[in-house]
């Protein structure tokens, strides 16, 4: 896909996130679902935005890509309500079939995307003029890499390691 | 290993967590403190002492040293405001606040450095607040490094910081060694996820158990969510416990009836509380003129190992350009510390450019420039509003004015650190590349789009939205912290500062509060 098609997409994207944040309170998603949408929006994102950092081996990538997911999934009620019902919007509108036409313009889900795809539509979301879509590529790029780093077992990569002064129960 | 909380619990200090409360209740007390940071800390001490009985709130939980783990992925969802989320409205500027029993002093880089000079004087000009003479803060600034063990710090830096002296002493730049709250400091770095061995003199380890051992009661896990007010007096407050991830609940309400309220919640919590109140606002300034020191990043490639993580976070900064000559923004030249979570999400890109640089990690030397909001008519700071669940969001636009100021500071910290023998620099800015030369990144940071959302920015200082001033028509809170309006009660903690301080607050806000709350105890044994 070219730039410019991306660009396009970019715009359609952001009518439909636009549109969307204005209706969140409208609808009630139940909490399931709300975890669904997200679990395949992350697992959808995590790869790409990974991309370099993640283990080599196979299945020590798969751990790693399923702890993140699970470290992101854990943090967000931490989170004021209103910025969690921002990011469940947006993980409601790229989870479903209104979002793959506007972000595609085919019938392809997110998931469907190969991994450089992926990478230049978040860039696409970074570089659009629309605020929103600039909100959701800091937004997630920050809690993604985050929830990634934050765990032990990734630091090796960094050569860092934590002090520690007792077992914590 | 020693936790002295978890001792004077044991020995019988009055500790509730409001969490594990069945139903409502009702409190009553002298005085009730709202917020335990700097000023609510400090002022629960001082009351405590002068006989009177107090009650401390918390939103944040009561963790102590033998709780604290020297990870980011603990430490950010328990100690920090909104799990160390927290955002300015339009979700640009990254703000760390405390939330735990001792708020940011819990959690902050131990740095005090008294109020300068330059700010006092135009905190006189613009408020009629005199500091001078009499009125002078000095030995209330004297006290606090007193009670909180504040000197200067005596361990060579760590390279981080080394680094930064090492610039300004190649540029002829001025730099100053930090003086620091710390007693038997153990060099570790990670006084940002709470001390784990009570070195850092917070409020957590020093005013709070005094008050504690007093007799105070400390309540933590309860949100302070409105005053009932009549004329001129508050009537009582109406609280809710919060839930394990501290979410204000409704299913324990607690209530708080007190001779005087202390509001001590912080720059955004306390301006929040009152405006959720509904409480008159002649002035038009509550919530309004909400400071952050906007800080800009810029990482730099040295060849040796500057491992950011270890050794005292903060122990040299220069105002070189805190305070100049013309009319432009000044900043303030410090460094954090380099832990994985903090410089994962401030660095940017993704995929391979981000891996790349987090292999890097123990060489990034990482600088911040803190501008100096406030002073000028463009920087006139932001606004506290509610949202839908009546929690506080701040309203804060970078000006044009700032943005210039935000240029200035890339270029003097990629000219700094280069002069202090970096192999290449980074402005931590979306379309920032690795430059290889002074030359090279003078030239790329002029075309530097000055935009929201392409500089990352983040703020570790809050400060104004209840701001003194002696004139009941410029501000919330006279120059003791008495609100205008009401009379029993006072603001005393970082909403009271009328601009941003061009020095980290925690210092000025510790001798505000100390000599605010002898003023307080005068007024209520009178």
């Amino acid at each position: 896909m070219q730039r410019r098609q991306f660009i396009m997409l970019g715009l359609a994207a952001g009518a439909t996130l636009a549109t969307g944040v204005t209706l969140y309170p409208l609808f009630d998603r139940q909490e399931e679902q709300k975890q669904q949408d997200a679990i395949l929006v992350l697992d959808a994102l995590l790869p790409a935005i990974l991309l370099g950092a993640l283990p080599g081996d196979p299945a020590a990538q798969q751990q790693a890509l399923f702890n993140t997911r699970k470290a992101v999934l854990d943090f967000l009620p931490f989170l004021p309500k209103r910025q969690q019902a921002e990011l469940h919007q947006l993980f409601f509108l790229l989870s479903q079939q209104l979002t793959r036409l506007a972000l595609t313009g085919h019938s392809m889900a997110l998931a469907e995307l190969s991994l450089e795809l992926r990478l230049q539509l978040l860039t696409s979301w970074r570089d659009s003029y629309l605020t929103l879509l600039q909100q959701a590529y800091s937004g997630l790029r920050e809690l993604l890499l985050a929830a990634y780093y934050g765990q032990p077992q990734h630091w090796q990569a960094l050569a860092y390691q934590a002090p520690e002064f007792r077992a914590y129960e | 290993m020693n936790d002295p909380i978890k001792q004077g619990l044991a020995n019988g200090w009055r500790h509730i967590d409001a969490a594990t409360l069945t139903e409502d209740q009702q409190f009553e007390a002298d005085v009730v403190i709202i917020g335990t940071g700097a000023g609510g800390g400090m002022a629960a001490e001082i009351l405590t002492q002068a006989g009177l009985s107090v009650i401390m709130l918390e939103h944040g939980a009561l963790w102590s040293s033998s709780d604290f783990r020297q990870q980011e992925r603990w430490a950010y969802p328990h100690l920090y405001q909104d799990g160390a989320g927290r955002k300015t409205k339009d979700q640009a500027i990254a703000i760390l606040q405390g939330r735990t029993v001792g708020g940011s002093t819990t959690v902050n880089w131990t740095t005090s450095i008294r109020t300068p000079q330059p700010t006092l004087d135009y905190w006189r000009s613009e408020f009629g607040l005199d500091f001078s003479g009499e009125q002078s803060l000095e030995p209330y600034f004297a006290k606090a490094a007193g009670r909180l063990d504040i000197s200067k710090w005596q361990v060579p830096p760590n390279p981080n910081n080394a680094a930064l002296q090492r610039g300004c002493e190649n540029l002829g730049w001025q730099y100053t060694v930090i003086e620091r709250n710390v007693h038997g400091c153990a060099n570790l770095g990670y006084c940002g996820m709470g001390c784990p061995l009570n070195a850092k003199q917070s409020m957590l380890v020093t005013t709070i158990p005094a008050a504690l051992a007093g007799g105070a009661l400390l309540i933590s896990k309860v949100s302070a969510r409105q005053f009932q007010f009549k004329g001129d007096k508050i009537q009582q407050l109406d609280a809710v416990a919060v839930d394990q991830h501290y979410q204000p609940t409704a299913r324990v309400k607690l209530k708080f009836k007190a001779r005087h309220y202390v509001l001590a919640g912080g720059a955004i919590n306390s301006p929040a509380l009152l405006l959720r109140s509904g409480i008159a606002d002649p002035s038009g300034r509550l919530g309004k003129h909400t400071y952050l020191h906007p800080s800009v990043i810029s990482g730099a490639l040295f060849h040796d190992a500057i491992s950011g993580h270890a050794g005292a976070p903060q122990s040299i900064y220069s105002d070189q350009f805190v305070w100049p000559a013309g009319n432009e923004a000044g900043f303030k030249l410090e460094v954090p510390p380099v832990h994985p979570v903090l410089m994962a999400s401030k660095l940017t890109g993704m995929a391979e450019l981000h891996a790349g640089m987090m292999q890097k990690f123990n060489h990034l030397q990482v600088m911040i420039a803190l501008l100096r909001d406030g002073f000028h008519p463009q920087a006139q700071g932001g606004q506290v509003q509610l949202d839908a669940d009546g929690e506080p969001v701040l309203d804060y636009q970078v000006t044009d004015y700032l943005w210039r100021g935000v240029q200035q500071a890339y270029l003097a910290m990629a000219e700094l650190q280069f002069a202090a023998g970096a192999e290449a620099v980074m402005p931590v800015h979306q379309d920032a590349m690795l430059y290889s030369s002074w030359q090279q990144a003078k030239t790329a940071i002029a075309d530097l789009p000055l935009k929201t959302y392409r500089a990352a920015l983040a703020s570790a200082h809050v400060m104004g939205g209840c701001n003194m001033s002696v004139d009941a028509a410029k501000g919330v809170v006279d120059a003791f912290g008495n609100h205008h309006q009401l009379n029993n009660l006072s603001v005393i903690d970082g909403s009271v500062l009328p601009s941003s301080l061009g020095a980290n607050p925690q210092l000025t806000i510790y001798a505000l509060a100390w000599r605010n709350t002898e003023q307080l105890v005068q007024r209520l044994r009178g």
